[in-house]
């Protein structure tokens, strides 16, 4: 909405223009000299000549010369926002671009509703699932859209919005209940999720493992629990304590499955890629790596979500 | 002025009947009149109603739209831009007008409050998604893209109705 409202106020006469002469000072001496300036129609000049002719306005009607002004300073108005607008969006677009890497973004973002559901399924009951290797095509791996094994990030950002709404929905139920414990909760989880991260790059980075699990793999393959802690939640507000157990335990042990069979894949295909000569001690460690961050999702799970429900 | 009656009047009839599918091209102009006109409405009936929730109302409305515009540049092949977010948006509001001024009759807290606002949340997000989907040439992805609209449109009817 911003740069509308810039728009609009760059329309509105007198206040916003009167606060603007100080700032293009610089460039004009003479604020009279608005006639030339029109001519050259720069938007440095603009400031300094809005004012002026917006305080002729009232004589306008006694001089023809300030009357034809008014058009040309109206158009200059809506020429000055819509440029003023453009170079926001570029200036928006261009930080954008250096701090979130948008194409790489794009692609955990191909799915389509056969994806999700089959993911969804995948989330609850991975006991039936035989083949968990993603293809590839040419070197790179192939959009979500046509490999279920492929990692997305639309089911984990959804999944922490619903985790956060319904944390408020259970908090309302408790009486506990006001905006900021939302924004509170908001950012505690994605704190958890930060140090998450960072724990397992650093573990990666110690136990000098070469994979091909880049961080955004990692971010999808940890928000996957808040699906299990979803379903968790919403059935302890329902059932009550024995419901979140139950189906909280169930969640634990699918995640924890799920996570053995995808990371096992990442983490330890490079031994079993190597050929013969694989260290023990090297694979074995791996695999210690692989057990632990399996196990901390359950033990999150649990962490996250015990005080939401009574 | 450049508002357009006709094509405000198209936009909403498009809104209010889910079920038939939309022209891609009616996104192509966008405008806020109609959006900031059901905003308002969406604030005098709340007024009526005795809540006085007008921040509330516009901060939602504003990181919902961004939260949509991000989801849905990443997920289209084409970008979309803040403005035609919004006023896709801001037009599948009307139902949730509907809703409020029935508020402003009788309380919304019992069973057959909660069902109506379910109908209503679901038919605004289904317009918004078909929308989108339409004019954004995505296919396959309506249920996605009416998840998100659901969570924002079920955030304003939980301001309808506690």
């Amino acid at each position: 909405m911003h740069p509308a409202g810039l728009a609009a106020a760059a329309g509105t006469p007198r206040l916003p223009s009167k606060r603007r002469i100080p700032v293009s000072q610089p460039g004009m001496a003479d604020p009279h000299q608005l006639f030339d300036d029109t001519s050259s129609a720069q938007s440095r000049g603009y400031g300094a000549q809005r004012a002026p002719g917006d305080l002729s306005y009232p004589a306008a009607s006694a001089t023809p010369q300030a009357a034809f002004l008014a058009d040309p300073v109206s158009n200059m108005a809506m020429a000055y926002g819509s440029s003023l607008a453009a170079q926001g969006k570029e200036l928006v677009d261009k930080n954008i671009d250096r701090f979130i890497p948008v194409t790489k973004l794009k692609y955990y973002f191909a799915v389509d509703t056969m994806y999700v559901g089959r993911k969804l399924g995948l989330l609850f009951f991975p006991y039936l699932h035989q083949d968990w290797e993603v293809q590839y095509q040419q070197d790179t791996p192939v959009a979500p859209r046509f490999d279920v094994n492929a990692p997305d990030l639309y089911i984990p950002a959804m999944a922490f919005i619903t985790y956060v709404l319904v944390a408020g929905l259970a908090l309302g139920t408790q009486d506990r209940f006001s905006p900021d414990l939302l924004g509170l909760q908001a950012s505690s989880a994605l704190a958890w999720l930060t140090l998450e991260v960072l724990a397992i790059l650093l573990s990666l980075y110690l136990v000098t493992v070469n994979t091909d699990l880049t961080t955004i793999d990692l971010v999808a393959f940890l928000g996957y629990k808040y699906v299990g802690m979803i379903g968790g939640v919403l059935m302890g507000l329902l059932f009550g304590k024995i419901g979140y157990y139950l189906v909280l335990g169930w969640c634990c042990v699918s995640i924890f499955v799920f996570m053995i069979r995808t990371l096992r894949l990442k983490i330890l295909a490079e031994a079993a890629a190597e050929g013969v000569p694989v260290r023990e001690a090297r694979n074995q460690l791996r695999m210690y790596l692989t057990m632990a961050v399996a196990a901390a999702q359950p033990l999150l799970m649990y962490w996250l979500t015990f005080h939401l429900v009574r | 002025l450049g508002i357009h009656f006709d094509h405000i009047w198209q936009k909403t009839l498009t809104v209010l009947n889910p079920m038939k599918p939309a022209d891609g091209s009616i996104m192509n102009e966008t405008d806020l009149t109609g959006p900031i006109l059901f905003c308002v409405a969406l604030g005098a009936t709340l007024l009526l109603a005795g809540k006085v929730q007008f921040g509330y109302v516009y901060g939602l409305s504003a990181i919902g739209c961004l939260v949509i515009h991000a989801l849905l540049n990443l997920m289209s092949s084409s970008g979309v831009s803040y403005g035609c977010v919004a006023s896709v948006l801001g037009y599948c509001l009307l139902p949730m007008v509907i809703l409020s001024g029935c508020a402003m009759f009788f309380s919304l807290q019992g069973t057959f409050g909660i069902v109506s606002s379910l109908v209503i949340i679901g038919w605004c997000s289904l317009s918004a998604s078909k929308i989108f989907i339409s004019a954004l040439d995505m296919e396959g992805q309506q249920l996605l893209v009416a998840y998100p609209c659901a969570l924002l449109y079920g955030l304003f009817a939980l301001l309808t109705i506690f």
